[in-house]
C-alpha cells in the first residue's frame, strides 16, 4: 500500500502547507503580543560609549527598550559549544546587525520608529572579516583573552584546532608518492536563506515561560533558557511549530534569551518577527581556504593526503567550531587513503555567527580534496572515475581507521551515476563532464524518546521532538507507526514541538531523525506489538511464545488478525488505550576525535555535464545526476525532493551565491536583491535523481539517514565538468560567468 | 516602513499641482516595484506619495496610428510584452520589457516608472533610445515633448523636473525594415538585475543603432551610419573595429558588486557583436 | 500609535467577499492581509519582490503583496491563498501538489499556488519553459522545482480532458 513503508503518500501535514493553513511562528494569533524591534549599529564592530532611549521611549506605543543596563550583571551568555555570546552586545559589538538594545511596542510601526530613534554613541572600531586579517599578527582580536582563560590561543582569533590523522608520519614526505598535487581551494560564505526567516515569541506562563520558536532544537533551547531564567525545565516550554525550512540555521539558540526576557519584564508576550536582511546578519556558512596536498602512486591509487583548512567562522562560536572539527574529518572521502593529516582551524572574524548549513562543514573540505583528486588525474592521464574507483573503500573497509567501516556498497552508487551520465560516451563540442564523490559522517551520538498510543479504535498517536522542517519527518515517523500497528496513514497523529508534551529528543540535525527516531518510534510500536501479544495469548487462550505480531498482523497459528481486531476485543469494555515508550541511544565515545563513532555514512555520487559559453563565461548545467546510498527508501518520493533540493541548493553555491563584505564589516548584499539563489530558470536542464537501496543501513528496514550527501559534492564536480570542457581549473567558488571568463582570459 | 500622506488624485491638473506644490517632498507612485522597496529601506523619504493610478489622462494602454506607437506612461511591463505590435515592430522592447523582474513584477512595474528611475541599468532605456522614442511629459507650464536621448542624465536623474509627469511614451513606426533585439547579462538565467544592457536595431539602409546601458552613469545611443555594422557581408575585424569605437564611451562603475568594470567591458563587446548579428538576421527575416 | 498617521478607507473583494476597512496609507497590502485580515496564508520573507512568498492575485494579476500599498487595493478584486481550496476541498491544483512532491516546508508554497493558478488562467496549456518561467518569481529554497513543475503541467493535462 502506498502509505505504508516504502510508500509515498501525500506529505502528512501537507493540507495545511497548500492552503496556507500551516501556522508558522509569525502566523500564531497573538493579538496581545508586542513587537520587538532589534537595535543595531551601522559597523561591524564599535565600542559603545552610551544608549539613550529617551526619544525612543517618547513614541506613543513604545513599553520599554531592553538595553544591558536592564539585564542581570553579568550578562548571560549562551551557546551550544561555548557560553559566548551575550543576550545583547557587551559594551562592543562584533558582528554588523548584532543587537545593542531592543524596542517593545504596541505595533511594529513604533517598535520600527522606536529603533531609529535610540542614540547610540558609538566608536566604530577596525574589523576583522577575512581569514588573512584575522591572522595577521597583531590582528584585532575578536574575544577578549579574558573570555577564554587558561587557552592558549587566546591570544590569537583560532579558537580551535582539530587535528586528525594516521599512518606514519614520515608516509606523507612527498618522496614517497610518484605525484604529489598540492593547490589551495576557497570557498565563500554562504547563507541558509530558509524562506521562513526567524521569528521568536514569549509569554509569561504561570510561573514558567513559553517561547515559540522557529528552533530545530526545541529541547536544547529550553535548556539554555532554564539555565539563563533560573527555571526548571518543566516552567520552560517551548513550542517549535514546523519550521519553513531550517537547513541547519535554525539548530540553535539566537535571541530566544532576549525576547523570554522582554516577555518576563512586560508581563505578556513579545514576538520579534526577523526580516529576511536581519536572518542573513544571523546565520550563514563558515568561509574556508583549504590548503591541499595528495600524494599519489602511478596507477593513480593515493599515498597520503595532507589537508590544511582555515574556516572563517563569526564573532561567537555557536555549533560553528563542532562544523569546524566535524566537517573536516571525513575529509579524505570515502576512499582508503594509507596516511593521512589533517589540520583544521576554527577562526573567529567580526561577522555573521557561522553556523551549521547542510553539509556542516563537508563541502568546503570536498571542495578542496575531489577537486585536487581530478587535478591528480588529470597529471596522471587517468580517467577521474577510474582513479576513484581505484581508491573508493568497499563495504567494511576501515576506510578512517578508528571510526565505522564503510557501510555501503559505494561503487554501485558511482558506477549508477556514472551510468545515468553517460561517462565515457562522446560529447558534444564545448561540453564537458566531472564526477565527485561526497561523504558526510552521520550523527556521533543521539537520544531520541518516543511515546506512542495505540487508541482504543486502531488509531495512532505518536510524540517524537523531531522537528519537521521539510525532511519529511512527520510523514515518515507516521508511515512508520502505521505501518508497524496496521492502521491507515490518515489515522496517525504526529505531535512535534511541544517540549511540555512530547519526550526528549536531542536535535533534528546531521539527518539523525529517520535512523535515531525512527528507531525509537519502532522501538515505541515494538513495545505496543509485545502488549499485544500477551493479549491476543489470552484472548485465544495460546502461549505467548506462539504469536506473532509484525507489520500490523497478529499471527495465532494459521490466523493473521488486524491488530485493531485483537485491540479492541483485549482492551474490553473499559477501553482505553496501549502506550508504548522508545528509546534510541547512540552513545558517546570519550576516545574517539568526535566524541563518538559515525552512526552510518552518507555516500553520494554526484556527475555532471556542463556546457560553458567561452565569450561570457556562463555555465550550463546540461544534465546534473546525484546518486545516494540511502539504504531503504521509506518513503522514495521524499527521497528524491531531498536529494534534488540538496543539488539545487549545492547549484547555488557553485555558480552563484556568497555573501559580498565591505571594509567596515558590512554584509554588502544584504537581501534578496544581490544574494542570488537558484530560481526555477536556474535548474539543470536534466536533473536526474537516483538511489541505491540495499538495506544496509542502520535505521528502521535498513534505511540510512540522507539530504545532505547530495550537496556535498557538487562544487567540484561542476568545476570538473568546466574543467573537462575548457581545460581551465578554477579553484575559487563561485563559478560565476566573470570568475570562468577571467579563468579563459588569463589562462597560459 | 516611515509613515508619508498619500494622495490620489482624478485629474492630471490635481496631480501637477500636487507635485508644484510639494516638489521634491513628493513622489508618484505607479506600479511601486521600486518606490515601496525605497520607502521601505529609507533611501525614499517623501512627504506624500502620490499615486497616479486613478488619472484618466494617465490610464495604461497602447494605442496606435499609422505612423506611431503611443505606450501610457503607467502601462505594465506584462502588457507591452505581449502586444502584438509591439513585438511585431519593437521586438527589443518587449524583449526588454519581458525581463524586468518577475512575472509578479512585471505585472505591476511601468513603463513610466522604469524610465522615470533612471537606473542605468533598466532594460527599457536602452530598446526606446534605438526606437527612437519621445517622452510625452505634463509640467505647470503645459505638455512637451523630450526625445529619450535628451531623457537620462545621469543615475536617479531625468529630464523630468520635479513637478513633471511623464505621460506617455511615443515610438514612430520605422517607414521601412528593421531587424532589432534587446540582450542583457545577469548573475543568473533567473530573474535579475542587468550588469549590461545592449539594444541594437538594424535597418535595411544600413543603419545600426546600438544602446547599451549599466557600463556609465546613463544609458547611451551610438548610430552607425556607415552600412559597415549592418552589413551581413562585412568582416568580423570591420566591425570589431567600429564596435571598439562605439564602446569606447562606456564608463563602469569601479564599485559595484554585480560585476567588475573589465568584465563589463567585455560583455559589452560580446552583446555588442550578438546583438548586431541577431538584428542582422532578424532583419532578413521574412 | 503615531498620531500623525494617516489612514483611509478602502473596499476591498477578497476572495469573494467584500471587506471595507481602514488601513494606514503607508502599509502594505501585504501588512493588512496579515495583521488586519488574519489572513496569514500569504507569507512574509524578502519584502523586496524578489522571493514571491506574498503573492496574491488582484484583479487577476499576481502580485507581490509586499510591493503594493494597501490603500492601492482600495476597488479591487483579490484572490490570495485561503480562496483556492472550496469548503475543505483542494483545488485540483493544490492536490497535485501534494500528489507530486511540490511541497517541503511548505513557506513558499502559498505563493508558488498562486502564482500556478494565475499561471494557467492566463495559460491553460503551458509548456515546461512557461511553467519555469511563470514561476520564478516565488523562491523555493527547499529546491522542489521539479516536482512543483510536475504538478502544475499535471494539472494542465488533466484539465484538458
Amino acid at each position: 500500500m502506498n502509505d505504508r513503508v516504502g510508500g509515498s503518500p501525500r506529505r502528512v501535514g501537507g493540507y495545511g502547507r497548500v492552503t496556507g493553513e500551516q501556522e508558522y511562528v509569525a502566523d500564531i494569533a497573538a493579538p496581545d503580543a508586542l513587537h520587538v524591534k532589534l537595535v543595531t549599529l551601522d559597523c561591524a564592530r564599535a565600542r559603545i560609549v552610551s544608549i539613550d532611549t529617551t526619544d525612543a521611549e517618547r513614541i506613543p506605543g513604545v513599553k520599554f527598550v531592553m538595553t544591558p543596563a536592564h539585564l542581570p550583571t553579568p550578562i548571560p551568555r549562551f551557546g551550544p559549544q561555548f557560553e559566548d555570546r551575550p543576550i545583547l552586545a557587551v559594551g562592543e559589538t562584533r558582528y554588523h546587525g548584532e543587537p545593542v538594545a531592543a524596542v517593545a511596542a504596541e505595533t511594529k510601526d513604533a517598535a520600527e520608529s522606536a529603533a531609529r530613534l535610540v542614540k547610540v554613541e558609538y566608536e566604530a572600531l577596525p574589523a576583522v572579516v577575512t581569514l588573512a586579517a584575522a591572522l595577521v599578527d597583531g590582528a584585532p582580536l575578536v574575544q577578549g583573552p579574558e573570555v577564554r582563560p587558561g587557552d592558549p590561543l587566546a591570544t590569537t582569533n583560532v579558537l580551535r584546532e582539530h587535528r586528525v590523522g594516521w599512518g606514519e608520519p614520515e608516509a606523507l614526505e612527498a618522496d614517497k608518492a610518484d605525484l604529489v598535487i598540492e593547490n589551495v581551494y576557497d570557498f565563500p560564505m554562504v547563507t541558509q536563506f530558509a524562506i521562513e526567516p526567524h521569528a521568536f515569541m514569549a509569554a509569561p506562563d504561570g510561573d514558567g515561560i513559553v517561547v515559540w520558536s522557529t528552533i530545530q532544537h526545541p529541547n536544547w533551547l529550553q535548556r539554555v533558557l532554564s539555565r539563563i531564567l533560573g527555571l526548571p525545565l518543566s516552567k520552560v516550554r517551548v513550542l517549535s511549530p514546523d519550521p519553513g525550512g531550517a537547513f541547519g540555521g535554525k539548530q540553535h539558540a539566537k535571541y530566544e534569551p532576549l525576547v523570554a526576557m522582554m516577555a518576563l519584564r512586560a508581563g505578556r508576550p513579545v514576538r520579534l518577527v526577523l526580516t529576511l536582511e536581519e536572518t542573513f546578519q544571523a546565520v550563514r556558512r563558515a568561509a574556508a581556504t583549504i590548503r591541499v596536498r595528495t600524494g599519489f602512486h602511478s596507477d593513480g591509487t593515493f599515498v597520503f593526503q595532507d589537508i590544511a583548512a582555515d574556516y572563517l567562522i563569526g564573532a561567537y562560536a555557536d555549533i560553528a567550531d563542532r562544523v569546524v572539527g566535524k566537517g573536516s574529518y571525513p575529509g579524505c572521502g570515502p576512499y582508503r587513503v594509507p596516511a593521512a593529516r589533517i589540520l583544521a582551524r576554527s577562526v573567529l572574524s567580526h561577522t555573521t555567527p557561522s553556523t551549521a548549513f547542510r553539509g556542516f562543514g563537508a563541502p568546503q573540505v570536498n571542495w578542496a580534496v575531489e577537486s585536487n583528486i581530478d587535478a591528480g588525474a588529470v597529471a596522471l592521464g587517468i580517467d577521474p572515475l577510474e582513479l576513484r574507483l581505484r581508491n573508493l573503500a568497499r563495504r567494511g573497509d576501515p576506510f578512517i581507521p578508528f571510526d565505522t567501516p564503510a557501510d555501503g556498497d559505494w561503487e554501485q552508487a558511482a558506477r549508477r551515476a556514472a551510468e545515468l551520465i553517460g561517462w565515457g560516451t562522446p560529447l558534444m563540442p564545448g561540453r564537458g563532464r566531472g564526477i565527485a564523490f561526497g561523504i558526510k559522517s552521520g550523527p556521533t551520538t543521539g537520544l531520541s524518546y518516543s511515546t506512542v498510543r495505540l487508541l482504543a479504535d486502531g488509531s495512532v498517536v505518536v510524540y517524537a521532538g523531531t522537528s519537521d522542517m521539510g525532511q519529511g519527518a512527520r510523514t515518515v515517523l507516521a508511515q512508520i507507526a502505521a505501518d508497524e500497528l496496521g492502521a491507515p496513514l490518515e489515522w496517525v497523529t504526529v505531535v512535534m514541538g511541544d517540549t511540555a508534551v512530547v519526550p526528549y529528543d536531542q536535535q533534528t540535525s546531521a539527518s539523525r531523525s529517520t535512523v535515531l527516531m525512527g528507531n525509537s518510534v519502532l522501538h515505541a510500536c515494538r513495545e505496543i506489538q509485545a502488549r499485544l501479544q500477551s493479549m491476543a495469548a489470552r484472548l485465544y487462550g495460546v502461549e505467548e511464545s506462539t504469536i506473532v505480531v509484525e507489520r500490523g498482523i497478529v499471527r495465532v497459528a494459521d490466523l493473521e488478525v488486524p491488530i485493531p481486531d485483537v485491540l479492541v476485543r483485549g482492551l474490553g469494555r473499559l477501553g482505553g488505550e496501549l502506550i508504548g515508550i522508545g528509546e534510541m541511544r547512540k552513545e558517546a565515545d570519550p576516545e574517539h576525535p568526535l566524541g563518538g563513532s559515525a552512526a552510518f555514512f552518507e555516500f553520494n555520487c554526484t556527475a555532471i555535464e556542463a556546457e560553458v559559453d567561452r565569450e561570457t563565461g556562463d555555465i550550463a548545467v546540461i544534465r546534473h545526476v546525484t546518486v545516494s546510498d540511502v539504504g531503504k527508501a521509506l518513503n522514495p518520493l521524499q527521497v528524491r525532493m531531498q536529494d534534488d533540493g540538496a543539488a539545487i541548493m549545492g547549484l547555488g553555491h557553485t555558480l552563484m551565491e556568497h555573501y559580498i563584505y565591505d571594509d567596515a564589516g558590512r554584509i554588502r548584499n544584504l537581501g534578496a536583491i544581490d544574494y542570488r539563489i537558484p530560481t526555477s530558470m536556474d535548474l539543470p536542464l536534466e536533473l536526474v535523481s537516483d538511489m541505491i537501496e540495499n538495506e544496509d543501513g542502520p535505521g528502521p528496514y535498513g534505511s540510512k539517514g540522507m539530504s545532505e550527501g547530495a550537496l556535498i559534492p557538487v562544487a567540484a564536480a561542476v568545476a570538473a565538468a568546466v574543467r573537462d570542457a575548457t581545460g581551465v581549473v578554477i579553484r575559487d567558488l563561485p563559478l560565476t560567468p566573470e570568475r570562468v571568463w577571467a579563468a579563459l582570459r588569463d589562462r597560459p | 516602513m516611515r509613515a508619508f500622506s498619500y494622495e490620489r488624485p482624478e485629474t492630471l491638473a490635481d496631480a501637477l499641482a500636487l507635485l508644484a506644490a510639494n516638489g521634491r517632498d513628493a513622489r508618484p507612485l505607479v506600479g511601486g516595484t521600486d518606490l515601496i522597496i525605497r520607502l521601505r529601506d529609507g533611501t525614499a523619504r517623501p512627504r506624500i506619495v502620490v499615486d497616479l493610478k486613478r488619472i484618466p489622462e494617465l490610464r495604461p494602454g497602447i494605442e496606435t496610428t499609422t505612423d506611431l506607437l503611443t505606450i501610457g506612461a503607467t502601462t505594465a511591463m506584462t502588457d507591452i510584452a505581449a502586444h502584438a505590435l509591439v513585438r511585431q515592430r519593437f521586438l527589443a522592447l518587449a524583449e526588454a520589457a519581458a525581463v524586468v523582474g518577475s512575472v509578479q513584477i512585471r505585472n505591476r512595474a511601468s513603463l513610466g516608472g522604469n524610465i522615470c528611475n533612471a537606473s542605468p541599468a533598466a532594460d527599457t532605456a536602452t530598446p526606446l533610445l534605438i526606437y527612437e522614442a519621445v517622452v510625452i511629459v505634463a509640467g505647470p507650464g503645459g505638455t512637451r515633448r523630450i526625445p529619450i536621448r535628451d531623457f537620462f542624465i545621469r543615475s536617479g536623474e531625468t529630464a523630468l523636473r520635479p513637478e513633471d509627469l511623464a505621460l506617455s511614451i511615443e515610438l514612430p513606426i520605422p517607414g521601412h525594415r528593421t531587424g532589432s533585439v534587446h540582450l542583457r547579462r545577469t548573475r543568473r538565467r533567473g530573474h535579475d538585475l542587468a550588469s549590461v544592457t545592449m539594444s541594437c536595431l538594424v535597418d535595411d539602409r544600413g543603419i545600426t543603432r546600438l544602446a547599451f546601458g549599466s557600463v556609465g552613469p546613463r544609458p547611451i545611443l551610438v548610430e552607425e551610419t556607415t552600412g559597415v555594422l549592418a552589413d551581413p557581408g562585412a568582416t568580423d575585424g570591420a566591425k570589431a573595429a567600429l564596435l571598439e569605437t562605439i564602446f569606447s564611451s562606456a564608463t563602469p562603475s569601479q564599485g559595484s558588486m554585480r560585476a567588475s568594470p573589465e568584465y563589463r567591458l567585455a560583455m559589452l563587446r560580446v552583446l555588442g557583436r550578438r546583438a548586431v548579428a541577431i538584428a542582422i538576421d532578424r532583419l532578413a527575416q521574412p | 500609535m503615531n498620531d500623525d498617521v494617516q489612514r483611509l478607507p478602502i473596499s476591498v473583494t477578497v476572495n469573494g467577499d467584500e471587506r471595507v476597512l481602514e488601513v494606514a496609507v503607508h502599509h502594505t497590502l501585504l501588512d493588512v492581509l496579515r495583521d488586519d485580515l488574519a489572513l496569514t496564508g500569504s507569507k512574509e520573507c524578502c519584502l523586496v519582490g524578489e522571493c514571491g512568498a506574498c503573492t496574491v492575485i488582484l484583479d487577476g494579476r499576481t502580485v507581490d503583496a509586499c510591493l503594493v500599498l494597501a490603500v492601492e487595493a482600495d476597488g479591487t478584486s483579490l484572490t490570495t491563498i485561503e480562496g483556492l481550496a472550496s469548503e475543505g476541498r483542494l483545488s485540483p491544483l493544490q492536490a497535485a501538489f501534494l500528489d507530486h512532491g511540490g511541497v517541503q516546508c511548505g513557506f513558499c508554497i502559498p505563493g508558488q499556488v498562486v502564482s500556478a493558478h494565475a499561471l494557467l488562467q492566463d495559460n491553460p496549456h503551458p509548456t515546461r519553459a512557461d511553467v519555469d518561467e511563470g514561476i520564478a518569481g516565488n523562491l523555493c529554497r527547499c529546491g522542489c522545482y521539479e516536482q512543483i513543475a510536475e504538478a502544475i503541467l499535471r494539472t494542465a493535462e488533466a484539465s484538458g480532458r
